[in-house]
């Protein structure tokens, strides 16, 4: 046993030094007397940092100074933030999304304009409010969540109330009687307006479009290179782990409390659809954070920017997470068309510890997180993360094959720890309850692992692929040609299309 | 025997069976798939924690739910307990949010984990309870005047405290374009709120003096808000009724316990215009301008392009 313990903590140990040796780990002070948990984080123009903390203030980083400056304060949980030409901010608070702007240039927000507040809210602690995104012709994209059954309605509430559901407004809004109703009020519900719609506002804020809806929990909302919005969820009920979404104009994406608001919708109750039927509306998940393996709560999605990490991961998406003390970088394939992603963890077994909410990179390559709790086990602070510019292996692409996988790798791989590739598949039911465990979970024999002439290439079988299952890929064992193990050791591939 | 042996054995008595379905082959590939099944059922208590548990129960210390020292203490020796609280959960603690049902890992993976609490909760002590806001003499959360969104008590969800100064405040509400009460004293204790996520007010530190009933403008959800500008660090609300833009700020009285509150409407409307202020006792109300006969303040249109009222409160 104890040989055992000490051969975990050696390979243990020599993963989280193969990260530190071509990364830097540094701890950034947040300013004193502010509550360090961050909510939104964006790069200026000028290379400064805006960060947006927990209890509202609005704070401006100098990375060169390394100095704080406050920008504004009073904001009630802002979850995002976006800098536009003129200088202002764009911030998502509960309540409304805001311009802050320095009328008088002081260095600080004079002015806390609405920009769009036309949305729903019960008072429920969960209904957060994210974004927002930015599309190329400088449209917004807002995502709101959905309210818990942890708790009831606020008595007094903004906007209407929708009567389809088993709990009328009176046990929605009833503390003393919420035990018995919260079974009936569904685990996460929306009876007021857009909760769990992504909504589409002009530049201006002043005309919105629903856009998509089914969300829960989405504490991630950006687009990727390619220009696709990509929305990040969180496991739970109708969520059997954490997905990522490539939504698209008039989607439904999987969570059914949001459908009572769909314009036109004929007053059916969503939890009164078969679950087959559901299914069959639901635009299924580019990708997949498998519970308590890759995420639990994945956050933020941002663009690796070129010149920061390796070049061989520029334009792919980088995300954050909570609860998982990694953050997770995106492969995309496609076959047929269609779209569909490996995930792969980044900085797992390094300093970078648990909590990442936000990612913004700054003017000169180096990666800013910021760290968050609330209530749930998380972080708090920034750390900064810098590439040393030191070649390592890892595997930048992925591609799905008729019977298996090519995997292009940075550096040549030693064809002598080929055999040492282990395969497995899983899936989930699509259902109500709060989670789900893997399904069917089948290791797969690898068959045929081959290398190709530069070393960089490899190709092998399982099989033909399956359909809605996540197949994970554990490198774990691969080793460089000089020996280096793969950092971020596995990828796990969700199947959506199989090639034919 | 692990599965890829099994696997292996299973491939190579498969070729030998030349015909699909064949009763070896079926015999072969049901005996495959139940190892397979065995050997991915076998639960493991350290990794279903962390996997389901672990996001909301730390070993020592309250986070979201109970700490696994508390837990320990709670369920020692009572696995079925245990197990019957995993898959219907109660809320039992006043401010804690109720944990989900654990119905999907199934008796057999919470009995895992029950051990595996068990196991490494054994002789560990809880810390003690958090003693409250570690920022509650940050200068930035004291300082005066102070604006505030958070969630607030007889409000709209879209609350706005202020902190005129060290004894007035009052809360606007920007869902109804409101304000809805004032109090002297002290501002707010928003530590219920930020110290989870939300799922508890804040509380008003000192007493309400007054309560607005409804909009003085008589506009119940007609008003639209259009954000406030900071001067001071005192804010001026701005909020649509109809076609007029109406601005309304707030400043602590001149002398005594109180406020001001000083209004401009755009354009100037055309006739005469009252506004309905709400009769209270202890608040005398005072305006520069127009007729005040009790709570009704009568403007011609030159004087409601901007107006002042004093709220004395005793």
């Amino acid at each position: 046993m104890k040989s055992f313990s000490l051969l975990a903590w050696l390979s243990l140990s020599l993963v989280a030094g193969a990260w530190t040796e071509h990364f830097t780990f540094e701890e950034i002070s947040g300013p004193p007397g502010v509550d360090p948990q961050v909510g939104a984080m964006e790069t200026l123009a000028d290379g400064r940092i805006a960060v947006a903390f927990h209890r509202g203030d609005v704070m401006i980083y100098d990375p060169a100074a390394k100095t704080w400056s406050p920008f504004a304060s009073g904001l009630q949980e802002p979850l995002g933030m976006l800098a536009d030409k003129d200088g202002s901010l764009l911030v998502m608070q509960r309540a409304e999304l805001t311009r802050l702007r320095d009328t008088n240039n002081d260095g600080s927000a004079d002015e806390y304009e609405t920009v769009f507040d036309d949305f729903g809210m019960s008072g429920n602690y969960h209904e957060f409010a994210y974004g927002p995104a930015r599309d190329a012709q400088g449209n917004l994209y807002i995502v709101l969540g959905v309210a818990s059954n942890g708790a009831p309605m606020a008595k007094e509430i903004r906007g209407e109330f929708s009567k389809i559901g088993k709990v009328d407004f009176v046990g929605m809004t009833t503390r003393e009687t919420w035990g018995k109703n919260r079974g009936a009020a569904g685990r996460m519900y929306a009876r007021v307006k857009w909760r769990g719609w992504v909504l589409k506002l002009s530049p201006d804020g002043k005309a919105m479009e629903p856009f998509a809806s089914g969300f829960r929990s989405p504490n991630g909302i950006g687009f990727d290179a390619a220009g696709r919005l990509l929305i990040t969820d969180n496991q739970g009920d109708w969520r059997p782990t954490s997905p990522l979404y490539d939504v698209k104009k008039g989607g439904f994406y999987g969570h059914p409390a949001s459908l009572v608001w769909t314009p036109g919708w004929d007053g059916k109750d969503p939890l009164s659809i078969p679950v087959p039927q559901l299914d069959k509306m639901q635009t299924p998940a580019i990708g997949y954070f498998p519970q308590g393996e890759l995420a639990n709560s994945p956050t933020w999605p941002v663009v690796i920017p070129s010149g920061s990490f390796p070049a061989n991961w520029t334009k792919q998406t980088l995300i954050g997470e909570m609860n998982q003390k990694n953050l997770v970088r995106v492969l995309e394939d496609k076959v047929d068309g269609t779209l569909q992603t490996a995930l792969v963890p980044v900085f797992n077994g390094s300093p970078l510890g648990m909590g990442s909410n936000r990612l913004a990179f700054g003017k000169d390559g180096s990666l800013f997180v910021g760290k968050t709790q609330l209530s749930w086990a998380g972080g708090k602070g920034i750390t900064r993360i810098k590439w040393n510019g030191k070649a390592f292996l890892s595997l930048d692409q992925i591609k799905a094959q008729k019977e298996g996988f090519a995997l292009r790798f940075s550096q040549p791989l030693d064809p002598a720890s080929l055999k040492t590739l282990a395969v497995s598949r899983h899936t989930y039911d699509y259902h109500q309850a709060y989670g789900a465990p893997k399904k069917d979970l089948t290791p797969l024999e690898v068959k045929n692992a081959k290398l190709s002439a530069d070393g960089l290439t490899l190709t092998f079988e399982i099989g033909a692929l399956k359909e809605n299952y996540l197949h994970l890929i554990d490198m774990t064992g691969l080793l460089g040609k000089g020996g280096g193990k793969v950092l971020g050791n596995k990828a796990w591939y969700q199947v959506v299309k199989a090639p034919k | 025997m692990n599965w890829l042996t099994e696997y292996r054995i299973a491939r190579r008595y498969f070729s030998a069976a030349k015909t699909p379905g064949s009763d070896l082959m079926k015999h072969v590939l049901f005996f495959f798939s139940a190892a397979c099944v065995a050997a991915s059922a076998a639960p493991d208590g350290a990794q279903l924690f962390t996997n389901n548990c672990s996001a909301c129960h730390l070993l020592d210390q309250m986070v979201v739910g109970p700490s696994l020292a508390e837990i320990r203490g709670l369920y020692f020796g009572k696995q079925e307990d245990f197990l019957k609280w995993c898959v219907a959960p109660k809320k039992k603690r006043e401010n804690v949010i109720e944990m989900p049902s654990m119905v999907h890992v199934g008796d057999e993976g919470l009995r895992a984990i029950y051990d595996h609490i068990m196991k490494v909760a054994e002789g560990v002590k809880a810390k003690k309870q958090d003693p409250g806001d570690p920022y509650k003499t940050s200068p930035t959360y004291m300082a005066r005047p102070q604006v505030q969104r958070i969630f607030m008590p007889n409000a709209g969800p879209a609350a706005i405290a202020v902190a005129l100064d060290e004894t007035n405040s009052l809360c606007w509400d920007a869902g109804e374009c409101r304000l809805r009460y004032a109090w002297t004293g002290g501002f707010i204790d928003g530590f219920p709120y930020w110290r989870g996520n939300g799922s508890s007010l804040a509380t008003v530190v000192g007493t309400v003096k007054y309560t607005e009933a409804k909009s003085p403008f008589g506009t119940p959800g007609e008003g639209k808000f259009l954000g406030y500008t900071m001067k001071d660090k005192l804010p001026t609300f701005r909020y649509q009724i109809g076609a007029q833009t109406v601005t309304e700020r707030f400043t602590p009285a001149k002398d005594g316990t109180g406020f001001q509150r000083t209004f401009t409407i755009t354009p100037t409307p055309a006739a005469a215009m009252t506004l309905e202020f709400t009769a209270q006792e202890g608040v005398t109300i005072t305006s520069d301008k127009g007729t005040l006969s009790g709570t009704k303040l009568t403007l011609a249109p030159a004087d409601a392009a901007t107006f002042t009222l004093t709220f004395s409160l005793k």
